[in-house]
């Protein structure tokens, strides 16, 4: 029980992340986190499969991390910021988790912004 | 004695810093975000502080949650730049300042603020992303203008520290620096926000009114913030700019009366991009705190 985050839930599509999720989603962020690692990265970028397998994630962690499912990957208990780290290995914008998280095409989500350009 | 030059607060979105990596500057998108930071790079180098004591958080970089510190002092002599997995940022490595850092923590524990140390731990873009726009550095030695203090709070893993609690250490720090017994410039700089989150299906969710509202009070009502539940910043600015805490830290660390002398607000995409600089106000100068008989 956390008073500071007393009815958080009910805000629609935000998903805090807690120590709680922190222990149960462990490996998973932990597996993101290590994109940060140069040995880790490789070892990634040259085969995940065989990467995955190591780090003994889950059928459904693979498959989220495989798709780059970045809601999927929010709701499951990866905080953001290891989901960036992937998006960096990747080389894509943030842009583009953006407009994944709010389920629209690039250009639906930048109609929707001051100066789609900046991204 | 050590004294406080002043305070900046300031988004640190890495797009801050990619429009400087990227040569950016004078990009009609980015241009306006630039220039915002341009009167900041003067003022500090009019101040020309010594050290920038900086609390700004860690993004899972070089923290990860097999120890998650609440409140965490870099005390080393030297800080790299964080590969955060596309390679590092081609700047030199921040100079810290173990004597400062060492007598914060010292003051801070004797204070009951029970700060965890590190050292050894590249920062990432919650401090680098503002600082080559704002503290423009020379590519060869000596590096930066001067030296940083940097000190990491968790705002990623709830249960986070209170607004309150952020306030409080700002105070903290504030009776530290100023037990300091060398002469040294310091400037106090709170980073974050403001309004944004980039997680969930509500990613996109801004809220100007409200960060108006929010540099209107940290400036004449901070303590009315400090009652604010993490909740109420999450509801009001979205998930992440709950680290606009950040700014109650800085704040609780200056004059009761605080001059604001710059501020910028930019909002192109999903962060409202913000930079301000506070100059100190001495209570002989506070109208508000002058007795009557202090004026006769």
């Amino acid at each position: 029980m956390n008073p500071q985050v007393d009815g958080i839930e009910k805000l629609p599509g935000t998903y805090a992340f807690d120590v709680g999720t922190g222990v149960r989603r462990y490996r998973i962020n932990r597996y993101l986190w290590q994109l940060t690692q140069p040995a880790h990265r490789e070892a990634f970028k040259a085969d995940p499969e065989a990467s995955f397998e190591r780090a003994g994630l889950t059928a459904e962690e693979r498959r989220l991390i495989r798709e780059r499912d970045w809601l999927g990957l929010v709701r499951y208990g990866a905080i953001f910021f290891v989901c960036e780290k992937l998006a960096r290995v990747d080389r894509i914008p943030n842009a583009d988790m953006y407009a994944a998280m709010r389920k629209e095409t690039m250009d639906t989500f930048l109609a929707t912004r001051n100066v789609p350009g900046a991204r | 004695m050590a004294r406080i030059l002043g305070g900046i607060g300031t988004s640190h979105v890495p797009s801050i810093g990619m429009t400087y990596d990227r040569g950016l500057i004078e990009n009609p998108d980015w241009k306006p975000l630039a220039d915002g930071y341009k009167p900041v790079a003067q003022w500090l180098a009019d101040r020309a502080p010594d050290v920038l004591v900086f609390f700004y958080n860690d993004h899972v970089t070089s923290f990860f949650f097999d120890l998650y510190p609440t409140f965490a002092l870099g005390v080393g002599e030297s800080f790299d730049i964080a590969d955060e997995g596309a390679g590092r940022r081609r700047l030199p490595n921040l100079r810290g300042h173990p004597a400062l850092a060492q007598h914060l923590a010292e003051s801070l524990v004797n204070d009951e603020f029970d700060i965890a140390t590190f050292q050894d731990r590249p920062l990432d873009h919650g401090c680098n992303s503002p600082l080559t726009l704002m503290w423009p550095h020379q590519a060869q030695e000596p590096h930066w203008p001067g030296a940083i203090v940097p000190i990491a709070v968790n705002v990623l893993q709830y249960p986070l520290p209170t607004p309150r609690r952020c306030w409080r250490l700002g105070q903290a720090v504030r009776r530290a620096v100023l037990s300091y017994p060398e002469d040294l410039g310091v400037v106090i700089v709170g980073t974050g926000g403001l309004s944004h989150q980039v997680h969930g299906e509500r990613t996109g969710f801004n809220n100007t009114a409200w960060d108006h509202e929010f540099l209107d009070r940290i400036v004449h009502d901070p303590v009315s913030l400090t009652r604010l539940r993490h909740a109420d910043f999450v509801e009001r600015g979205g998930a992440e700019s709950v680290e606009m805490i950040m700014w109650l830290a800085m704040r609780g660390a200056l004059s009761e009366v605080i001059r604001p002398v710059h501020q910028n607000y930019y909002l192109p995409l999903v962060t409202a991009m913000t930079v301000a600089v506070y100059e100190e106000v001495p209570a002989a100068a506070d109208s508000r705190s002058t007795a009557p008989e202090a004026v006769a």
